[in-house]
């Protein structure tokens, strides 16, 4: 996902033009000459104009080279194609996913999915990702629901305590 | 005084307290020393759990966990070569060089004997400066806080180690976010799009889990696993402290002092404060041929230096709920959520709890000794648990944990959204810090400067006619500039440079 500086320079650029004239077009306070509409506004000036500046390449000599420890042992690098990027959407996928059917299904059937799938894609074998995915919700509504009484969706398969 | 601390004592000395002191302490060393899994994300996966305490107790566990969490980095970096907290990465090379040549029993002992020594002077500078500084910020009007938060925004972008545009982006990204809600000057909606959910504007804690637990999830999607700990055993750890403690002295003092003033300018936090150190013991040292070959002096020092920030930056915290870190974002998070509202009445009025804090600290890292030598004895066995186990329960905890804060369901979909944007800006250069302080001070930084403004009339004198308002903007206006003036010189310099070489 890295991207070139001209192009996150220029979202920004959009974002902030977006968000001055959002901010201008927002009702005054009546009487006072300063409302909610000025601080949107100075935002989102001054970030149009650091996207500009990012766009333009300013600024750029001051940023250092990341320290990457490698790791030894000699792992094969991960290959590289487009697909293989999209992988790294898969946690916030699983969040929204848990946002959509945790009411109907219930805490216990969709924390075992959330966990049987990030475990797997994180090179855990089913003997592993299995059991983890059947202990690792129910130990968790332990503490959650039981200890801290977090009203957790029973779903269609409510825990017995 | 004397009054003030028993009570403070009273307060620290509950089952509660106690029991959830050391529970964090074991959660911040676990966490702290597995790879990939830092500090920051470590606290605030613990902020649904502090919701369910008592005011003392919560604060409690996020410095027991915080504290932990720094020192227990070193430890993957001294056995591994990967640090467990980005606050170990500055030496991480330097104490695998001496685990390589036997000395790994030295290079973790200094870890955890000169963390427990800096996060103490930390908190002797937080019991020192406070106070007085308390005293001054009592007679502050709306334009100091306007200049001070400014200061504190300016700082955080400042010490980014990146180009100092990206970061000022990014803290305006953060103060855009932290503009969403009603909570403004005329009391409308302002950036909801129509949803009822982002009518309360978004929390930062959601946001900070999203920033530092999902993010830190996909990270672990695209880089491969790093290779489990050897199995080893170690002599006695703590064999030879005493001697280095004397040798190194005044390396030791001033990386708690650089620690301290790291801490205290926001933004700027242990990692920082870490790598700042470990420079100075390098430039300034008698030997310093001898680093990169496995060489004390600079572990002692970066290892005191970033537990002091820990403890120094609550002073900005406490005192006028600016941020001297992450960590102590959540912290200032958890401080509103107890009752604990920052500002300088604090140390009048609630001078027992702030007592209970530095009692707390100076108790953490005392306790940090013994819990830590532990900790390195069995790190072998704790650091075999492999990423594909631990990263599906921190999911858990991010899911259920925003979802916990205000039980609702949107909380989970902030999560996710600030995962991506965490991610897509740390891959591309821009520092999250920077956004997570704007979206913790936007509120504070919008009403000062709106109240400011209404009371100036439009003008913009009197925002520099207050003595220490205008000590205050000439700094802000100063840390603006200086990235501009850095660049400036190094032009000359580059171009004074061929003239030179040429004559």
């Amino acid at each position: 996902m890295r991207l070139p500086d001209r192009v996150t320079g220029l979202f920004l650029v959009g974002l902030g033009a977006a968000a001055a004239y959002g901010g201008w077009q927002l009702p005054p306070v009546p009487g006072q000459p300063v409302g909610p509409n000025v601080f949107p506004l100075v935002i989102g000036t001054g970030l149009a104009l650091c996207g500009l500046a990012i766009a333009l390449g300013i600024g750029r000599s001051f940023e250092e080279e990341e320290h990457l420890i490698p790791v030894e042992g000699g792992q094969p690098p991960p290959p590289t194609s487009k697909l293989y990027g999209l992988r790294a959407l898969l946690p916030p996928a699983l969040l929204l996913l848990y946002v959509a059917v945790a009411e109907r299904l219930g805490f216990i059937l969709t924390a075992a999915m959330i966990v049987y799938v990030t475990s797997t894609a994180l090179g855990a074998r089913w003997k592993v990702a299995l059991p983890l995915a059947l202990l690792a919700p129910i130990g968790i509504h332990l503490i959650f629901s039981k200890l801290l009484r977090v009203p957790l969706p029973p779903g269609v398969l409510p825990m017995p305590w | 005084m004397l009054n003030t601390l028993a009570q403070a004592f009273a307060l620290i000395t509950t089952w509660e307290v106690i029991v959830a002191m050391l529970a964090a302490s074991v959660y911040g060393l676990v966490i702290g020393s597995l790879p990939g899994l830092s500090a920051t994300m470590a606290t605030a996966l613990l902020v649904p759990v502090t919701f369910y305490l008592s005011p003392i107790a919560a604060v409690a566990t996020i410095v027991a966990a915080s504290t932990m969490a720094i020192f227990a980095g070193d430890i993957p970096g001294a056995l591994l070569r990967i640090p467990g907290t980005p606050a170990s990465a500055a030496y991480a090379d330097e104490a695998y060089a001496m685990t390589r040549k036997g000395e790994a029993e030295l290079a973790l002992g200094a870890g955890v004997w000169f963390s427990a020594v800096g996060g103490i002077a930390g908190t002797l500078s937080l019991m020192i400066l406070a106070p007085p500084l308390a005293e001054i910020a009592l007679s502050f009007s709306t334009f100091e806080y306007f200049w001070l938060a400014f200061l504190g925004l300016m700082c955080a972008t400042l010490v980014a180690r990146s180009s100092p545009v990206k970061a000022i982006a990014s803290m305006f990204i953060g103060l855009l976010v932290a503009c969403i809600g009603i909570e403004n000057p005329g009391g409308v909606p302002r950036f909801t799009f129509g949803m009822t959910n982002l009518f309360g504007g978004i929390e930062p804690i959601p946001a900070l889990v999203g920033v530092f637990a999902v993010a830190q999830v996909m990270r672990a999607m695209l880089t491969p696993e790093p290779p489990p700990i050897p199995r080893r055993k170690f002599g006695s750890i703590l064999a030879g402290q005493w001697k280095l403690t004397k040798k190194y002295n005044w390396q030791m003092t001033r990386g708690n002092i650089i620690g301290i003033i790291i801490g205290v300018l926001p933004g700027a936090g242990a990692d920082m404060a870490a790598w700042v150190s470990y420079a100075m013991s390098k430039r300034f040292s008698k030997e310093p041929e001898k680093f990169g070959t496995g060489h004390v002096e600079g572990l002692v020092e970066a290892g005191a230096s970033n537990n002091a920030s820990i403890a120094s930056g609550w002073v900005p915290s406490l005192l006028f709920g600016i941020p001297g870190d992450t960590i102590a974002a959540i912290a200032i998070g958890v401080l509103y959520m107890k009752g604990l509202n920052p500002g300088p009445t604090l140390f009048t009025e609630k001078a027992s709890s702030m007592y209970a804090i530095y009692l707390m600290f100076i108790i953490a890292n005392i306790i940090m000794i013994p819990l830590g030598i532990v900790m390195i004895r069995l790190a072998s066995y704790v650091l075999r648990a492999p990423r594909s186990t631990v990263m599906p329960v921190i999911m858990l905890c991010c899911a259920v944990g925003s979802f916990a804060i205000g039980n609702n369901i949107f909380g989970v979909v902030i999560v996710a959204t600030f995962g991506v944007i965490g991610y897509v800006m740390e891959e591309n250069g821009y520092p999250v810090a920077a956004m997570v302080l704007g979206i913790v001070m936007g509120t504070m930084i919008e009403q000062s400067f709106v109240t400011s403004l209404i009371k100036s009339d439009g003008s913009v004198f009197p925002f520099f006619e207050r003595p220490i308002a205008a000590i205050l903007a000439a700094l802000a206006i100063g840390a603006l500039i200086w990235p501009v003036l850095v660049w400036v010189w190094r032009r000359l310099k580059r171009a004074h440079a061929p003239a030179t070489s040429a004559g």
